[in-house]
């Protein structure tokens, strides 16, 4: 099993999360934006947001591939059902933590529950499952994430 | 101004001027002039209502506090806060009670608090309290136990502590926590409502419960400092941008209409709405507002979330959306005798599916207004704002049911068809400054000249020599003022000034105009509306008629209630209150009129 191997799984696993937020966004599913969500911790312009975010986004895909791949060793197996087991256990802890508890709390532009007349937020949080950003982002949010899981185990399992 | 307030209620309810607001950018309390808290939403300001006795005097829920013995009372904002202060004046002596919801500053507070605190002036006075808090809109059981102590109502995820200093032994019974004490000069005492929701209450220290009210007194002269507006009725302007600081919703930016629900617009009437939703109608009059007071802070976070809220839906707008961007505003009504036995109690609001073709308009207005304030439009809103140009072009020969939201059917109403055509001209005009793609611009200038045609050979009654209602119609509309006021036709026109008059001479009575005649699909009748009233402020000063305005201007804000608030209308006979309070729209329009009235007389 091998960690570039892994890596390069992430990196495609990234690609194709972006791609159906996207998608998703296009069709009118959600507002989610995730690298949008993540430059506009850095900066307010929003095409240079949206550029640093997309790097980020992808930093960031690389290091949960890193984690995937960790996992995967101490289990001895990487089934590419088992990556999108991950993924979902991703996906759920993103929705339910890392989006709706954690960016609120560090990101400087985002309302928070907490914000009050001494705050202008520029983004509204995303909520429980990231409902705030339209109903149906949790299943697009999970969909994504369950695939992302998947292209890594599978691209260690093509590797073998 | 000093009111005799003893046995000033009805059936228990109070009349809707009494009402002073008090908030925090999460959530507003209205506060009676009896010292009552009839109304408060918590966490947030579209939540369940933890007291509405404003909507059920008797199980609604509220939280008391006054004299025991008959009083008269006096109230103001402490300057430039929305701190209020009710002055008690008792055969024995007299007491001021401060009141706020605090804002959080530094260190570990509750992540709600509302503080009320009573300081004699002279003499003694005895005081009483009760706390009655009523969970969900008065629908959940409430739990009232104690932990550590101190009193806690509990339910579900919300808990509500209260902390006292100074205000007697509170004794608990299983609807309300109560209490009574001898206000006595330097010796104030503090109740504290400290709330949570889907996490452990925080106890606050009575030196943090001080530090918090100072800093909250402090955080909002901060705040009102930074307004720049210099012009006449300056006053009135502060406080009105004071209670739309109240409305909007920090934690995204959005701004509330109003911050109840189902006050009626007639009383016993059946006109209720739930009003705690952003409306798009209100944007570019919000967006304006809040340049024009120098809070461009306020004004780009208000326009970010209308970026993102209007995105799910794009390139269709819908007339509202929920404070966290949300498009689910199902419309249920509430088991609640209603203020005045006014039925029914809405909460949600079904106009979010209505066709409002106006919103386009007001959408690109404000989009217009803030890249004229220097905003910075990136080319993927200038795609969207074209592709919403794109659907007006193909939209605006349809019926609608207009701003004012007409449950009767959809008509070809002229307010909707003039703010197709600003939709449609400010497109055409970012598109030349390249800011949106010029692709579809030459289509864009043709359907705003088909629009307009429509509008001069349709929408005008010769009858009247007025711009009518709707197309083909004698019925006017004081709606066809924001035509006017957002840049439709050339302002000093034959058409428009005898509009103005015509508006005036139908819709007026006294200072105060009716939205409409004509049918809109409900029963019964409707008070003023505060805000049309304003319009014609303006309007009239855009005609050139600028001492006329300036006479009403100083009439309409007269008719604010003692502490500068107004609500959504007004009965014109009586000049009672009627419908949602603090109506933002009302004190919007008054920020408008003033500085209309300020621009003419520079010219």
């Amino acid at each position: 099993m091998s960690f570039w191997v892994a890596l390069a799984g992430g990196f495609a696993g990234t690609l194709v999360l972006t791609i159906i937020l996207r998608t998703a966004t296009e069709l009118n599913l959600t507002r989610i934006d995730l690298p949008f969500l993540l430059g506009t911790a850095l900066v307010e312009n929003r095409s240079l947001a949206k550029a640093l975010g997309y790097i980020a986004h992808f930093v960031l895909g690389l290091g949960f591939a890193a984690v995937y791949y960790l996992m995967f060793l101490a289990l001895g197996r990487h089934d590419w059902w088992l990556g999108a087991f991950f993924g979902l256990a991703h996906g759920i802890f993103s929705g339910t933590v890392l989006i709706n508890v954690a960016l609120p709390l560090v990101h400087p532009r985002m309302g928070t529950p907490l914000s009050d007349a001494t705050d202008t937020a520029l983004l509204e949080p995303p909520g429980f499952l990231a409902r705030n950003y339209g109903t149906q982002t949790a299943v697009v949010l999970l969909l994504a994430h369950v695939l992302y899981g998947t292209f890594i185990a599978g691209f260690l399992n093509l590797a073998r | 101004m000093r009111q005799d307030v003893t046995a000033r209620r009805q059936d228990g309810y109070l009349a809707l001027r009494s009402y002073a607001v008090i908030g925090d950018g999460r959530t507003v309390a209205l506060v009676g002039d009896d010292g009552a808290v009839d109304w408060l939403a918590w966490p947030d300001l579209d939540s369940r209502s933890v007291f509405a006795a404003l909507l059920d005097s008797e199980h609604g829920g509220r939280c008391s506090l006054c004299p025991a013995d008959g009083f008269s009372t006096q109230r103001r904002y402490l300057p430039g806060t929305n701190v209020l202060e009710t002055t008690f004046t008792t055969g024995t002596g007299v007491v001021r009670v401060l009141d706020a919801l605090t804002l959080r500053g530094r260190g570990l507070g509750p992540s709600r608090e509302f503080q009320r605190r009573v300081e004699a002036v002279s003499g003694e006075v005895r005081m009483i309290w009760e706390v009655r808090p009523r969970f969900g809109d008065g629908r959940r059981r409430t739990r009232i136990s104690w932990r550590s102590g101190v009193p806690v109502a509990t339910c579900g995820a919300d808990a509500l502590a209260v902390r006292l200093s100074h205000a007697g032994d509170p004794v608990v019974d299983a609807g309300a926590i109560r209490g009574s004490f001898e206000a006595v000069p330097g010796s104030p005492a503090v109740i504290a409502l400290c709330a949570s929701h889907q996490e452990p209450l925080v106890f606050p220290t009575v030196r943090e419960m001080e530090a918090r009210f100072a800093a909250t007194i402090a955080g909002w002269e901060k705040w009102s400092s930074t307004l720049v507006y210099q012009g006449p009725w300056r006053e009135a302007v502060e406080r009105s941008a004071l209670i739309l600081k109240l409305l909007i919703y920090a934690p995204s930016g959005a701004v509330a209409a109003a911050a109840t629900t189902s006050l009626p617009e007639r009383i016993g009437g059946e006109r209720n709405w739930d009003y705690r939703f952003c409306w798009i109608r209100d944007a570019a009059f919000t967006m304006a507002a809040l340049l024009r007071l120098g809070r461009s802070p306020e004004a780009t976070a208000y326009f970010w979330w209308l970026i993102h809220a209007t995105q799910l839906t794009h390139p269709r707008v819908r007339p509202l959306y929920r404070l966290d961007g949300g498009t689910r505003t199902v419309e249920t009504t509430l088991a609640m005798p209603g203020y005045r036995d006014s039925r029914p109690v809405r909460v949600g609001n079904a106009a979010a599916e209505q066709l409002q073709l106006d919103s386009y308009g007001e959408l690109l207005a404000t989009v217009w207004l803030f890249v004229r304030a220097g905003g910075h439009l990136d080319p993927e809103l200038g795609r969207r704002v074209g592709e919403i140009a794109d659907l007006i072009g193909r939209l605006w020969q349809q019926p609608d049911a207009g701003i004012w939201e007409v449950r009767s059917a959809p008509a070809h109403f002229t307010q909707s068809k003039m703010m197709c055509w600003v939709a449609l001209d400010r497109a055409a005009r970012l598109a030349d400054e390249g800011l949106v793609p010029n692709r579809h611009q030459e289509s864009w200038r043709e359907q705003a000249r088909a629009c307009h045609d429509f509008i001069e050979e349709h929408c005008f009654s010769v009858g009247q020599d007025s711009y009518a209602r709707s197309a083909g119609s004698e019925e006017l509309d004081a709606s066809v003022l924001l035509g006017l006021l957002s840049g439709y036709g050339e302002t000093h026109s034959d058409r428009w000034r005898n509009t103005v008059k015509a508006v005036r001479r139908v819709l007026g009575r006294g200072p105060h105009l009716l939205r409409y005649t004509g049918d809109d699909g409900l029963s019964g009748t409707e008070g003023a509306f505060i805000s049309c009233a304003f319009w014609m402020v303006e309007a009239l000063a855009r005609t050139g008629q600028v001492e006329e305005a300036t006479v009403l201007m100083d009439e309409l804000v007269g008719l604010a209630n003692d502490v500068g608030v107004f609500a959504e209308e007004i009965d014109p006979e009586t000049g009672a209150f009627l419908g949602n309070l603090p109506q933002g729209l009302s004190h919007l329009a008054l920020i408008s009129a003033a500085t209309a009235i300020a621009d003419e007389r520079r010219r």
